[in-house]
């Protein structure tokens, strides 16, 4: 009885995202159709970088320059060799997944703070790489993938036919992004409630006591590297499509540290926490522009709504979730 | 038939005819009572100084819109913070097209920006008016690019102007170049080995920057150590006034060129305020606008007109020339909308600003026209070189026609 109420509830659950997923773009306008989209950007990157940081223990300040493996990846398929650039994101996914294990090996020797700067330098390094290899990226100026690559770019018309249904490409691109988000958050919350979860969450806890059980914290540490950088070569895939432009500007250290504010935010450690985080990254630093836009003002009211979260919800918006859904839950799961 | 379906099908038709009527006379972003247009501008980040260009121009249209508009429609011009970073540029302009439903991109700045956008605005024929930006592509292929035009005098044009100078007038010069990592800075770079011709060997240093780098102290040190005695700065206002004061550490002091886009009154104060009087003195530029700090126009009507507007219509700081220029050119684009005429479209506004000739332009020097034909899209082509001297700019010599 208990247990067909609570897949009752999960079917119920998974019924209601579907019909959002479904129907948000028709509660707002078309072009905010594509905010929304830019916030699945930050949901999928924020989603990776969740499973490295709030399951795995590893502070990672470089996923703004996995996103740019991502995007450059993206921009110089479709620009050098004229892929069509909704199929770039898989090979955007592998390409940002290796430059991520790569940057996990530091990780062997590295932990804590040590780590955080480590990968920090990278994402610093970032936009000096792209402008040294200008002919695959080039250079300061980026790819622009609607002058260099018109052809390569879906809905350049203004609208895209998918199956035979005709749908603008704003909405196409928020579909296409969320839709990737859908599948990459089930990926994620398969990973961490299976054995490999526990196998993360054992190395963060403490990485001793994991090591005495028998897992391999090198293999651990770098695999989480490697999936969290799919997730942000995805990531930054879309946001190439969707900004049709990939420039050195885009991908500073700020969009690292903007990814780490998502994540603490949403609430390291919970997935569904990430979507208030990915929200809080796309909306308030414009919300706050709305407030005032005399220099400096909007920085200083971003900066203190950072402040104010943490102070509120110290464990960010999963925390207040799980919070809030205790009653029921606990309900649910207990025995008779 | 009776009666009611009679009424029923009248009412129809006049609901119909009412349709097509206000289809006719309707474009995006115009009304009866208005006309909305919009562009980026740098509101923040490396480039802010130049939000003085956005400023001036709604000063203008502020003034033009007390005086009753355009054929009774007042001007309604928002501007959006870019940032100076491309992908923000675009994310905005498709906001002002899809969101804020504009007439047309207006005098939206930078080249980089303004070509992140140009695909794309000319994909769906919305004009992208007087880009504010010199490079000559914007001005050189509207055979691919119809729905853009540019507005100042070129970059490739003003470096050859002091190419030809520098050649004419100290033809042993050890000429070095600072210049940005771009089409702006390699448009400049270009002409000026134009304008040098045969002597553009005398070209024995180039450093580039790009425009997120914090500062520019390496590439001053050797310029310097290449024993560079004309320097060419082709470089945004931070940059230049970065030069001046590394070069002015260094104890060196070379004869600066400064391009257009850096040598306002108020950047050169800053530069002259973070060396001194002589490290500026004697440098040179081009100038097209009336500088409303030259006390030569005191008396000018046209800065008088200036500086009334931009106190009684809050345009910011008077003494910045770069508000000049955007006052410029919202006299530019209320001309085209005039020449528009009463139900201006969006492929009107583009006939019209490509068949201009505006000869009274308060803010240009006199003698200055706006001209431009269908296939001449450069609406500024000429301007005069002006000698930075006592902390003024002085102009000298006549105008160049720069093509």
């Amino acid at each position: 009885m208990r247990r067909g109420l609570g897949i009752a509830v999960w079917a119920l659950t998974a019924v209601a995202v579907l019909a959002l997923y479904l129907l948000a773009p028709h509660l707002v306008s078309d072009f905010h159709s594509r905010d929304l989209a830019q916030a699945g950007v930050f949901f999928i990157a924020i989603v990776g970088l969740n499973i490295l940081t709030g399951y795995t223990g590893q502070i990672s300040l470089g996923h703004g320059a996995l996103m740019a493996v991502g995007g450059y990846t993206t921009a110089a398929l479709a620009v050098h060799e004229h892929w069509r650039d909704v199929w770039t994101i898989p090979l955007a996914g592998i390409a940002a997944g290796v430059v991520g294990f790569l940057i996990g090996l530091p990780a062997l020797r590295l932990s804590g703070i040590y780590l955080a700067l480590a990968t920090f330098a990278f994402a610093v390094a970032m936009p000096s790489l792209l402008k040294k290899f200008s002919g695959l990226t080039g250079g300061g100026q980026g790819l622009r993938l609607l002058e260099q690559a018109p052809l390569q770019v879906t809905g350049l018309s203004g609208t895209v036919t998918v199956f035979g249904h005709s749908t603008t490409q704003n909405h196409f691109l928020y579909y296409l992004t969320w839709g990737i988000g859908l599948v990459a958050f089930v990926i994620a919350w398969l990973i961490v409630r299976g054995r490999l979860g526990r196998t993360f969450r054992a190395v963060r806890d403490s990485e001793v006591a994991a090591a005495s059980v028998g897992i391999d914290l090198a293999r651990t540490k770098t695999l989480a590297f490697a999936i969290s950088g799919v997730y942000a070569g995805v990531a930054g895939a879309l946001f190439a499509i969707q900004a049709e432009i990939v420039n050195p500007l885009s991908f500073t250290f700020l969009l690292s540290i903007l990814l780490l504010v998502g994540a603490v935010v949403g609430g390291l450690g919970s997935l569904p926490g990430m979507v208030v985080g990915a929200f809080f990254v796309e909306y308030v630093p414009d919300l706050s522009t709305h407030v005032s836009s005399k220099p400096g003002v909007p920085d200083f009211i971003y900066g203190a709504a950072i402040i104010l979260v943490m102070i509120l919800l110290p464990t960010g918006a999963g925390g207040l979730l799980r919070r809030v859904a205790r009653p029921l839950t606990t309900r649910l799961y207990l025995r008779p | 038939m009776t009666r009611t379906t009679h009424l029923i099908l009248c009412a129809l038709g006049a609901l119909a005819l009412a349709t097509v009527a206000s289809g006719a006379a309707s474009e995006t972003g115009i009304t009866s009572s208005q006309v909305l247009i919009g562009g980026t501008t740098p509101l923040s980040g490396p480039a802010s100084a130049y939000q003085s260009v956005a400023k001036g121009a709604a000063a203008y249209f502020r003034y033009i819109d007390a005086k009753g508009g355009v054929n009774k429609r007042k001007i309604k011009y928002v501007y959006k913070d870019d940032a100076y970073d491309p992908s923000k540029t675009a994310d905005k302009t498709r906001e002002l097209v899809q969101q804020d439903k504009v007439f047309a991109i207006f005098n939206s700045l930078g080249t980089e920006q303004n070509l992140a956008t140009r695909a794309y605005l000319n994909a769906i024929k919305v004009p992208q008016l007087f880009v504010a930006s010199g490079a000559t592509t914007f001005g050189k292929d509207y055979k691919q690019y119809p729905w853009t035009i540019g507005y100042q005098p070129n970059y490739r044009a003003e470096g050859t102007i002091y190419g030809r100078y520098v050649a004419k007038t100290s033809p042993k010069a050890r000429i070095g170049v600072l210049y940005q990592n771009d089409d702006y800075g390699k448009d400049l770079l270009a002409g000026l080995r134009n304008g040098l011709a045969k002597k553009a060997k005398l070209i024995v240093s180039k450093q580039s920057y790009d425009v997120e780098d914090p500062d520019v102290q390496s590439q001053v040190a050797k310029l310097k150590a290449a024993k560079v005695g004309t320097l060419m700065l082709f470089a945004t206002p931070k940059f230049a006034i970065q030069s001046y004061v590394y070069a002015h550490k260094l104890g060196w002091k070379p004869t600066v060129y400064v391009n257009a886009v850096s040598s306002a009154a108020n950047i050169m104060g800053l530069a002259t305020a973070g060396t001194n009087k002589k490290q500026t003195e004697g440098s040179l530029s081009i100038v097209f606008l009336k500088d409303p700090t030259d006390a030569h126009w005191a008396k000018d009507p046209g800065v008088k007109l200036y500086r009334s507007i931009m106190k009684k219509y809050n345009g910011g700081n008077p003494n910045d020339v770069y508000a000049v220029y955007g006052m410029s050119v919202a006299h530019t684009f209320v001309a085209a909308l005039k020449k528009a005429g009463k139900n201006p479209t969006r492929a009107g506004i583009m006939k019209a600003a490509t068949s201009l000739n505006v000869t009274n332009d308060p803010f240009l020097l006199p003698g200055i026209a706006v001209k431009t034909s269908s296939t001449d899209h450069f609406p500024l082509d000429q301007a005069k070189l002006q000698r930075y001297h006592n902390g003024h700019w002085v102009s000298f010599g006549g105008l160049f026609r720069v093509r």
